[in-house]
């Protein structure tokens, strides 16, 4: 079953970006440009998850959120923003947003929020990972391979949880760095330590009997493969 | 000089030719009342000098009197139909002060004889007069004096006050708070059209500040948005599987590149934030807290570098700060006494109530303090990729939260402190 997503975002090269990157994880993505256009939306259709820019023609982001808290949407919510003002960040998490991403983000760090929402909100049903052997138990953080469980520092499960959620694409050095180690690791002049990570998690998961998923690729970063 | 000084000074000096002025006007008035006081007198002296000598010259006789206030005697002159008054001046006998005389001068025909008749009578009195309406004069003027001095001391407490409390409120105007400000109505003219002045100004100073922060958000908005786009395409471009490693390595670079650029973007605003003093400091913060925050945050970086890092605290040291003020001030300190330092290097950080020190071993030299702290000046001495903007960061958030800070060499050891002002 694929998640439904909305995104609503004025810059139309952005909202492309983002419904394509998505699309390609496996979302089924609506997109629309105003705010009109995303209230209406949200008041006619269920979603698993809305992504929505603050600054709209028409009207403000932060509004759409309170609409989907009124109507009691189970829609999970991402605000992004080009604001970088903790006021506004407050603001949006306490209409009740999930989560806040800054622009300019990485579209593997959006696809990452996203499946984490969908998965915390998913009262039902399993929130399980699963990618061919390797299964990961977001909860408990327990990761096993065959059914095997598999011990990872948190860095390692981080990572893994990382490269699943981004399945075949390939995440710069940055794009990890700032997703396990924080904003802080966005501009450092090396990016080895993430290497020795990597070299781990990578023996861990082979040694456990997982096949060899992570690849790198040269001078930008890693992908999660299974081809 | 005061205003009231200066305008009581001008009114002073306008009195002293007033009252030069009065005082002659005084005197003129009072010699004519004296003079015509003698001259009733000397007219009637005349009179009675006239019918003696109509008696004592009725026999054919010549008379003749010389006295010092009198004098009679037969003169070719023809009769003069009246009396000559006028003003002359004399010596008293014994005396030698000259003194001013009213003279009365007459020829007059007596038994077919003519006279001369010349009476004076002494004016002594009118000396007297000069001296008393001078020292009258004097004794107004010291008693305007001091009483203009009382009145401004009073004037100055009480009608200006609110004058003092328009200055007062002016002195102490902060942007942040200067929404509330009002400029009240007085009972005074000029001090209403002062405040209701202050009043418009005030207002022009808020919509601008306002417009400036909405120009600063705007720019962010304005410049990140193209830059998210420019990034995102990046990103997909990279899951392009037709791209050899060479392209993909191009690709790397100019995302870095870009989001080297959105950070300068970022740390520019952030700058400009704080010189707009958009940042409150409302909670007491310890920094041996904060500090405590990056070191686990930076721990990846600095096991990377085998950093060794000593942490003295001695006692807190805490200031009134916003939080991401706090936060900015700490890891950009932290972060450059790692990003400096040599492999296997050392940081000692030192922490007490007075001061919070920071020290770092690096393959760096010395540096000049003087522009250390300048925007952009660490871009020319590293290599590393840097904004070059977290020391003047750092620096203005110090200027701005009653803190100084401070750099220092020695043996090796870059050493930042932060004290309180």
């Amino acid at each position: 079953m694929s998640m439904k997503l909305l995104i609503i975002e004025d810059e139309p090269a952005l909202r492309e970006s983002m419904q394509t990157y998505l699309e390609q994880q496996g979302f089924v993505c609506e997109a629309v440009s105003e705010f009109r256009a995303g209230l209406q939306k949200v008041r006619q259709y269920n979603y698993d998850c809305v992504i929505i820019d603050i600054n709209l023609p028409y009207g403000s982001g932060l509004d759409i959120v309170k609409e989907l808290k009124a109507i009691e949407a189970k829609a999970g919510i991402i605000i992004t923003s080009a604001r970088t003002s903790l006021e506004d960040k407050l603001a949006g998490l306490e209409l009740g947003s999930d989560d806040y991403l800054t622009k300019p983000f990485h579209l593997s760090e959006l696809s990452a929020r996203i499946q984490a929402i969908i998965r915390r909100r998913n009262f039902s049903g399993s929130k399980a990972i699963s990618f061919h052997e390797i299964r990961l138990e977001p909860d408990a953080q327990r990761v096993s391979v065959h059914n095997k469980g598999l011990d990872l520092t948190e860095k390692e499960y981080r990572l893994l949880e990382y490269f699943i959620a981004n399945q075949r694409r390939v995440l710069t050095k940055a794009a990890i760095a700032t997703h396990v180690w924080g904003d802080e690791y966005e501009q450092v002049s090396n990016y080895d330590f993430i290497y020795t990570h990597i070299k781990n998690l990578r023996k861990k998961l082979i040694d456990a009997g997982a096949a060899d998923y992570i690849k790198t690729v040269h001078g930008v970063g890693y992908r999660f493969t299974d081809n | 000089m005061r205003l009231l000084t200066k305008t009581t000074l001008y009114f002073l000096l306008a009195m002293v030719p007033l009252l030069v002025a009065a005082g002659y006007l005084l005197f003129r008035l009072y010699s004519t009342q004296i003079n015509e006081q003698a001259d009733k007198e000397l007219v009637y002296e005349e009179a009675q000098w006239l019918q003696y000598l109509e008696t004592a010259t009725a026999d054919g006789t010549n008379f003749i009197l010389r006295s010092p206030d009198l004098l009679i005697y037969p003169t070719q002159d023809p009769p003069t139909a009246y009396p000559e008054l006028s003003n002359t001046s004399g010596t008293k006998a014994r005396a030698s002060v000259q003194i001013p005389y009213r003279q009365l001068a007459h020829v007059v025909n007596v038994n077919g004889i003519t006279y001369q008749i010349v009476i004076r009578k002494s004016q002594e009195q009118k000396l007297a007069l000069v001296t008393n309406i001078t020292s009258i004069l004097l004794l107004v003027f010291a008693g305007l004096f001091g009483a203009t001095l009382l009145f401004n001391w009073v004037i100055n407490k009480r009608i200006w006050r609110p004058f003092q409390a328009s200055l007062q409120k002016v002195r102490h105007l902060e942007l942040q708070k200067i929404e509330g400000i009002r400029f009240e109505e007085t009972n005074i003219k000029e001090f209403n059209e002062l405040n209701a002045t202050l009043n418009t100004m005030v207002q022009k100073i808020q919509s601008d500040y306002l417009n400036m922060k909405e120009f600063t958000e705007n720019i962010a908005h304005e410049m990140q948005t193209p830059l998210a786009v420019a990034l995102s395409k990046l990103e997909l471009l990279l899951q392009d599987r037709n791209l050899n490693d060479a392209q993909l390595g191009t690709i790397a670079q100019a995302t870095e590149a870009l989001s080297r650029l959105s950070k300068l973007n970022q740390s520019l605003l952030l700058l400009a934030k704080i010189e707009n003093h958009q940042f409150e400091g409302t909670e007491t913060i310890s920094l041996a807290a904060t500090t405590q925050k990056y070191l686990r945050l930076f721990d990846e970086m600095i096991k990377d570098k085998k950093l060794s890092v000593e942490m003295h605290v001695e006692s807190d040291f805490t200031a009134m700060l916003h939080l991401f003020l706090a936060d900015s001030l700490v890891s950009n300190l932290l972060g450059n006494a790692i990003k400096y330092n040599f492999n296997g290097g050392k940081i000692n950080i030192r922490i007490n109530n007075k001061e919070y020190c920071l020290s770092n071993t690096s393959n760096l030299l010395a540096i000049d303090a003087q522009d250390l702290f300048q925007r952009f000046h660490a871009s020319q001495i590293g290599t590393d990729p840097s904004t070059g903007l977290g020391l003047a960061i750092a620096k203005r958030i110090a200027d701005t939260s009653h803190l100084s800070i401070s750099y220092q060499y020695d043996d090796g050891f870059h050493r930042f402190c932060i004290r309180h002002v």
